[in-house]
C-alpha cells in the first residue's frame, strides 16, 4: 500500500491498471483527459499490457468495449457528458448483452450552452440503461469504487455493466492523497474474469439474437432480477474489500449522523465532503442534522432510504442536475422510494451545483435551515434570487 | 461428379428467414466458405439481423455477434482487441453490413476501421438500398432507381443522384486488400476471400447483391442479373492489393446496360436517353479502372 | 356472431394480405362503419407466412389484441392450409375462404363451418396483377369476400380499390368484381381433421444472456414455395451449379454425386432452374 497525491482522473486510470483490464478505448472530452492519456502511458511504457483501441468516436469506443468483452476480455473506458450522451445507445446494447464493462464517467454539464462544470445531467440521463451507477466523493472513493465495480459488474449472478461516476474538476482535476493498493492485494481481491457464456471461437452461437415479444420480456426480466442482486452482491464485496485494505465506503448508502438526526440531507458526489463539515458544525450548536450519500444509484437503494425514513422526519434531497418538467432526479427516486413505505416524512428536493456552480458550506446551511423551518415549496432552486414569498418565509 | 469448384463445407445453415432467391444469403454461404469455421462475424441491423432467424436458432455454423447499425467497424475493432488480448490465434474476424449500414450511417466507423489498421474484414452486401425496412433508398441505390423513397410519378423519376462509391472511400484510406466479388461468379468470389483471409490488416469486400422484392425482378433471375451486371460493366470485378489493380474478369467487349436494366422492375420508368445517360458513365468507369490496371 | 365482426387474413410476403386487411377496413368506412385494421408485426420476408386482422363494427373498436376467435378467415393461398393453423378458433358459424383451384367440397380443414372458394390466382393473371408464379391476388380475393359474406357493399369496396391502391386501379377493380361473380360458397360439412404443424421447433429454458445456439435447420421453411424444383436425372450432368447458386443450401448429393433438393428447406425461388446448364429441373406447382 503506497499513499500517492493524485487527481481523481489518475484515481481512475491506476484502479483500471491494477484492475488488469485488457482493452481499453476512448475518445477524448474535457475533463475526462488525462485518465486516457496516463492509460495511454501506461500501455506504451509496458507497465499495463492491454489494447488500447483508440476511437473516431465514443460511441465506437463503447463499442468496441462491448465486442471485445463478448470474446471475453476484460474492458475499460472513460467519458463524459457529450460523448456519454453519444454513447446512449450502446449502454443499452452492453447491458442487453450482459456485457460487464467498466466506465469512468467525469460528470459535466451538457451543451448548450457549452459549459465545463460538474452537473449530473450526463449520467442522470443514462438511468434507464441497466448499467450500474456509482457515484464517487473522493479520489479515494473512486480507485477504490473502480476495483469493487469490476468485482460487481463480473459477478456470474449479475453480469452487469457500471459507471463509477466523479464530479467534473471537483475531483476529476483535484489532488488529494489517495492510498494505492499493491498489485498482489487487488489480484487476491478481484481474480482474472470468468468468462463464462461469452462468444467462444469456433463455437456456433449467436450474442445479441432477435426475439418476438415472449422471450423479450423474458430477457428484460433477467436484467432486471441482476439489478435486484447487485446491494446485497455490493455489502459482500465492499466486506472483502474492507478486510483487505481497511477501508469500507458505506456500501448503497453512506449514513453520516444521521441515526438520530431530525433532519437528513440526501446528497451524491463531492457535495458530501462540505456537507460533512456543516454537520458537524451544526451539531456542534446543538442542531440534530446529518447525511446520506447516495453511492449507488441504479439500482436505487429504496431500502436504505425506506429505514431513514423511519428515522427522521424531514429529508431534504440536493440534486446536481434537474428533469425538465418534474423535479430533480434523486429526490424523484427518493418520493417514489418512500410512497410504498410506511413512513412519509418532508421532502423538499434542492436543486444546487448546476454547470459547476459551488456548493458552499451556506447552501449547506441554508438547506438545513429551510428543513428545520418546516415544509417549503418541493422545489428549491439553491442558487437563484428567492421569490419574495419564500424569502418572507426563509 | 464433377470436382467442386468452391469448398464443399456449408457454414451457412439452412432454414434461415432470407425471401426465396435472396443474395445476401448467398454471400454470406459463400464468404464463410472461403472463411472456414473459426471466424466471429458481426453483423448490425440489416436484413441478416433477420435472415438469421429468431431466437433460439441461428443460421451460421459461426459465432455471431449482434452490433447496432451503425458501428460494425468499431465492433470488429473491438473483437480483435479482445482476441489479441486474450491470446486467441488463427481468428478471422468478419465484419458483414448492408449498404446503409456501412456507406452511410456506418460509415464513420468502417474509416475508424480502416484508418486504425484493424486486422478484419469488413463485407458490404450491396443490395443498393435499406432492404430490412422495405426498399427505402440508400447512398449506394444507384441513379434512377425506384424506392419507395424515390417514388416514380409524374414529376419525379427514381433516385435522382448518383450511386456512392464506396471502393473508392475504402480505398483512399489504403487497405492492404479491397475487392469486389458477385454470388454469380462463385469461383472468384471464393477465392479472393482466401487470398484476403491470410493477409493482415483491413481488408474490404464489396459484394453485388441482388434482392428480388426490392429491385422487383421474379426470384430466379438473381444469379442472371448478377452476370449481366458484371458483364455490361455496372459491377466489374477487380481487386486491389497494396495498391495495385488487377481486373478479374474481362469478357472481351461490355455488353449493354439496356440487358441490365430490362430485367428490373425498379429501372423500368427509365427512358432511352436516362439508360444512355448511365452508358456513358459506365464505359468511362470501366476505361478508368483498365487505365488504373495497367497503371496509366 | 359478436357485435363486432373479426375477420383475419392468412397470406404470404409479397400477395398483398396486409393490403387486403387495409382495403376491407376503408371500403367498411365508405359503409358508414368503424373499422380497425393491422397486421402481425413480424419479420415477413417475401413468400413467409403472414397474417392481418380487420375488425368492423358500428361503434369505435375498443380493442388492440390480435384477432384469436375470427368470425371470417381468409386464406390468400391453398398451401397454408397444410402449414398453417389458420382455421384456429374460427367460430363454428363462421365462414372460411380460400383461393384455391380446387372445389370447396375438397377442402381438407379441421373444422365444420361453411367455407368458399375462389381461383384468384387466375383472375390476378388474366388482369396482369403480379406474375404468374407469384400472381397478387388480394383485390379478386376481397371481391370473393365480398361475394361470399357481403361484409362490405361492392361498391364501397370498388371505391376503397379507387382511392387507395397505388398503380393499376382499373385492374385491381376488375379483378374485385370478377371474383364477386366467381366464388362458391358451399355449407358446413364433416371436418377433416389433418395433423397441424408447429411452427418453430423447440423452446429453451433461458440463459440470463440473449444467446441461440439451436441450428436454423429445426426451423422447416418448405411452406414459403409455391414451386418445387425436379430434377429429370437421367440428364443430369452432376455439375453442381444447382448446389453451387443455391442461396438456401437446399442440396445435397446422393452415393452417386446427384443432387438431392432437401424439400423441408427449399423455398422454390428458381435459381437452380434457371442455372442448370442442360436445363433438366423443372419448377412445378405444389401440390
Ligand atoms: C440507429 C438506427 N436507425 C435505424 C434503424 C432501422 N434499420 C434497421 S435495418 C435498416 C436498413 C439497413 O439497410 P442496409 O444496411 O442497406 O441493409 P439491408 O437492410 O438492405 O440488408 C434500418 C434503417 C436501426 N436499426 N438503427
Ligand atoms: S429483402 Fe432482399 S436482401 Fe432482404 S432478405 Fe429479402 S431478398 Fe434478401
Ligand atoms: S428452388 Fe431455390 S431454394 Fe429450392 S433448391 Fe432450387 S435454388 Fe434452392
Ligand atoms: S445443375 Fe443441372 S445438370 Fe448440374 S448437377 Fe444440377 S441438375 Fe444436374
Amino acid at each position: 500500500m503506497t499513499l500517492k497525491v493524485m487527481s481523481g482522473n489518475y484515481a481512475q486510470s491506476y484502479a483500471a491498471c491494477l484492475a488488469r483490464v485488457q482493452v481499453i478505448s476512448a475518445y477524448p472530452i474535457t475533463p475526462q483527459t488525462s485518465i486516457v492519456e496516463k492509460l495511454a502511458d501506461l500501455v506504451a511504457s509496458g507497465e499495463l499490457p492491454a489494447q488500447f483501441v483508440k476511437v473516431e468516436s465514443e460511441h465506437s469506443a463503447m463499442q468496441v468495449c462491448v465486442s471485445a468483452s463478448a470474446l471475453g476480455a476484460r474492458t475499460y473506458t472513460a467519458t463524459s457528458s457529450q460523448g456519454l450522451l453519444l454513447m446512449h445507445e450502446l449502454l443499452h446494447w452492453a447491458a442487453g448483452m450482459r456485457a460487464p464493462v467498466v466506465m469512468g464517467v467525469v460528470n459535466r454539464s451538457v451543451a448548450p450552452p457549452w459549459s465545463l462544470g460538474a452537473d449530473h445531467a450526463d449520467t442522470m440521463s443514462q438511468r434507464d440503461t441497466g448499467w450500474i451507477q456509482f457515484y464517487a466523493e473522493s479520489n479515494q472513493e473512486v480507485l477504490d469504487t473502480v476495483l469493487q465495480a469490476y468485482r460487481l459488474a463480473e459477478d456470474p449472478a449479475i453480469r452487469l455493466p457500471a459507471m463509477v461516476s466523479e464530479d467534473a474538476f471537483y475531483l476529476s482535476h483535484t489532488l488529494e492523497p489517495v492510498e494505492v493498493p499493491d498489485q498482489s492485494l487487488v489480484d487476491s481481491f478481484l481474480p482474472a474474469r470468468d468468462a463464462r457464456a461469452v462468444l467462444v471461437p469456433g463455437v456456433a452461437a449467436r450474442l445479441g439474437s432477435f426475439t418476438g415479444p415472449q422471450q423479450y420480456v423474458e430477457f428484460r426480466r433477467e436484467v432486471a432480477k441482476a439489478m435486484e442482486r447487485v446491494p446485497e452482491a455490493l455489502r459482500q464485496i465492499e466486506k472483502d474489500y474492507q478486510s483487505l485494505t481497511g477501508r469500507f465506503h458505506g456500501g448503497p448508502v453512506e449514513y453520516y449522523r444521521a441515526g438520530d438526526a431530525e433532519a437528513v440531507l440526501v446528497t451524491m458526489g463531492t457535495m458530501t465532503t462540505t456537507a460533512r463539515t456543516v454537520v458537524d458544525e451544526m451539531r456542534a450548536e446543538g442542531h440534530r442534522v446529518g447525511l446520506a450519500k447516495l453511492r449507488l444509484f441504479r439500482p436505487f437503494p429504496a431500502t436504505e432510504i425506506r429505514e431513514l425514513a423511519r428515522r427522521t422526519d424531514r429529508i431534504g434531497v440536493v440534486d446536481r442536475s434537474f428533469t425538465f418538467g418534474a423535479a430533480g432526479a434523486a429526490a424523484t427516486e427518493v418520493a417514489a422510494a418512500l410512497y410504498s413505505g410506511p413512513h412519509h416524512p418532508v421532502l423538499s428536493n434542492f436543486i444546487v451545483g448546476i454547470g459547476g456552480r459551488e456548493v458552499t458550506p451556506n447552501h449547506i446551511h441554508a438547506m438545513f435551515d429551510r428543513l428545520l423551518a418546516g415544509k417549503g415549496p418541493e422545489v428549491q432552486w439553491m442558487d437563484l434570487p428567492l421569490p419574495p414569498e419564500e424569502v418572507a418565509h426563509g | 461428379m464433377a470436382k467442386l469448384t468452391i469448398p464443399a463445407p456449408e457454414l451457412m445453415r439452412a432454414g434461415h428467414s432470407a425471401c426465396p432467391g435472396c443474395a445476401p444469403a448467398l454471400a454470406m454461404r459463400l464468404m464463410l466458405k472461403g472463411l472456414g469455421p473459426r471466424t466471429v462475424v458481426s453483423v448490425p441491423a440489416c436484413c441478416w439481423t433477420v435472415i438469421d432467424t429468431p431466437y433460439p436458432t441461428t443460421a451460421l455454423g459461426v459465432a455471431m455477434l449482434d452490433n447496432p447499425i451503425e458501428s460494425t467497424g468499431a465492433s470488429i475493432s473491438g473483437l480483435r482487441a479482445a482476441a489479441d488480448a486474450l491470446g486467441i490465434q488463427d481468428l478471422n474476424i468478419l465484419g458483414f453490413a448492408g449498404d446503409g449500414g456501412t456507406a452511410d450511417i456506418g460509415l464513420q466507423a468502417l474509416s475508424g476501421m480502416l484508418e486504425r489498421r484493424t486486422d478484419a474484414i469488413y463485407a458490404m452486401y450491396d443490395n443498393e438500398a435499406y432492404m430490412n425496412t422495405g426498399v427505402q433508398r440508400s447512398g449506394s441505390t444507384p441513379l434512377g432507381a425506384w424506392t419507395t423513397t424515390t417514388p416514380v410519378e409524374d414529376g419525379a423519376r427514381g433516385k435522382a443522384e448518383p450511386k456512392k462509391d464506396i471502393m473508392g472511400i475504402v480505398l483512399a484510406h489504403r487497405p492492404v486488400y479491397a475487392a469486389t466479388v458477385n454470388p454469380s461468379f462463385p469461383e472468384d468470389f471464393v477465392r479472393k476471400v482466401e487470398k484476403a483471409r491470410v493477409l493482415r490488416g483491413p481488408r474490404f469486400f464489396h459484394i453485388f447483391a441482388p434482392c428480388p422484392p426490392g429491385w422487383r425482378y421474379a426470384s430466379d433471375r438473381t444469379i442472371e442479373i448478377g452476370k449481366r451486371a458484371t458483364d455490361c460493366g455496372i459491377f466489374p470485378l477487380y481487386e486491389v492489393e497494396e495498391g495495385r489493380y488487377h481486373v478479374t474478369r474481362k469478357g472481351g467487349a461490355l455488353r449493354p446496360v439496356s440487358e441490365y436494366f430490362q430485367a428490373q422492375g425498379r429501372f423500368s420508368h427509365l427512358g432511352p436517353e436516362d439508360v444512355a445517360r448511365v452508358q456513358a458513365q459506365v464505359t468511362a468507369d470501366w476505361e478508368r479502372l483498365l487505365r488504373l490496371e495497367n497503371g496509366t | 356472431m359478436g357485435a363486432t365482426l373479426e375477420i383475419r387474413f392468412h397470406g404470404r410476403g409479397g400477395q398483398g394480405a396486409v393490403v387486403a386487411s387495409e382495403l376491407l377496413a376503408q371500403a367498411a368506412f365508405l359503409d358508414g362503419k368503424m373499422p380497425q385494421s393491422f397486421p402481425f408485426f413480424g419479420v415477413e420476408r417475401r413468400g413467409a407466412p403472414v397474417t392481418a386482422y380487420t375488425r368492423i363494427d358500428d361503434h369505435p373498436i375498443g380493442i388492440r389484441t390480435s384477432i384469436t376467435t375470427p368470425d371470417i378467415v381468409v386464406v390468400l393461398e391453398s398451401s397454408l392450409l397444410r402449414t398453417q393453423p389458420v382455421t384456429d378458433g374460427l367460430r363454428e358459424d363462421g365462414l372460411l375462404l380460400v383461393n384455391t383451384r380446387n372445389p370447396a367440397e375438397e377442402l381438407m380443414i379441421p373444422v365444420p363451418v361453411r367455407r368458399a372458394v375462389v381461383d384468384a390466382n387466375q383472375i390476378a393473371v388474366a388482369h396482369g396483377l403480379g406474375s404468374p408464379t407469384m400472381p397478387i391476388v388480394n383485390t379478386a380475393v376481397l371481391g370473393a369476400l365480398v361475394g361470399a359474406s357481403g361484409v362490405v357493399s361492392l361498391k364501397a369496396l370498388d371505391q376503397a380499390i379507387d382511392e387507395f391502391v397505388p398503380a393499376r386501379r382499373a385492374e385491381n377493380r376488375a379483378a374485385a368484381e370478377d371474383g364477386y361473380h366467381a366464388v362458391h360458397v358451399v355449407e358446413a360439412n364433416t371436418p377433416f381433421t389433418p395433423p397441424v404443424p408447429q411452427a418453430v421447433g423447440p423452446t429453451l429454458s433461458l440463459p440470463e444472456g440473449p444467446v441461440a445456439t439451436l441450428s436454423s435447420e429445426l426451423i422447416h421453411t418448405s411452406a414459403w414455395r409455391t414451386l418445387r424444383p425436379v430434377i429429370h436425372l437421367e440428364k443430369c450432368t452432376r455439375c453442381n451449379f444447382c448446389w453451387k447458386f443455391c442461396p438456401d443450401d437446399a442440396f445435397t448429393f446422393d452415393e452417386k454425386g446427384y443432387p438431392v433438393v432437401r424439400a423441408e428447406y427449399c423455398k422454390g425461388c428458381g435459381i437452380c432452374a434457371v442455372e442448370c446448364p442442360p436445363r433438366v429441373i423443372e419448377m412445378v406447382e405444389e401440390a
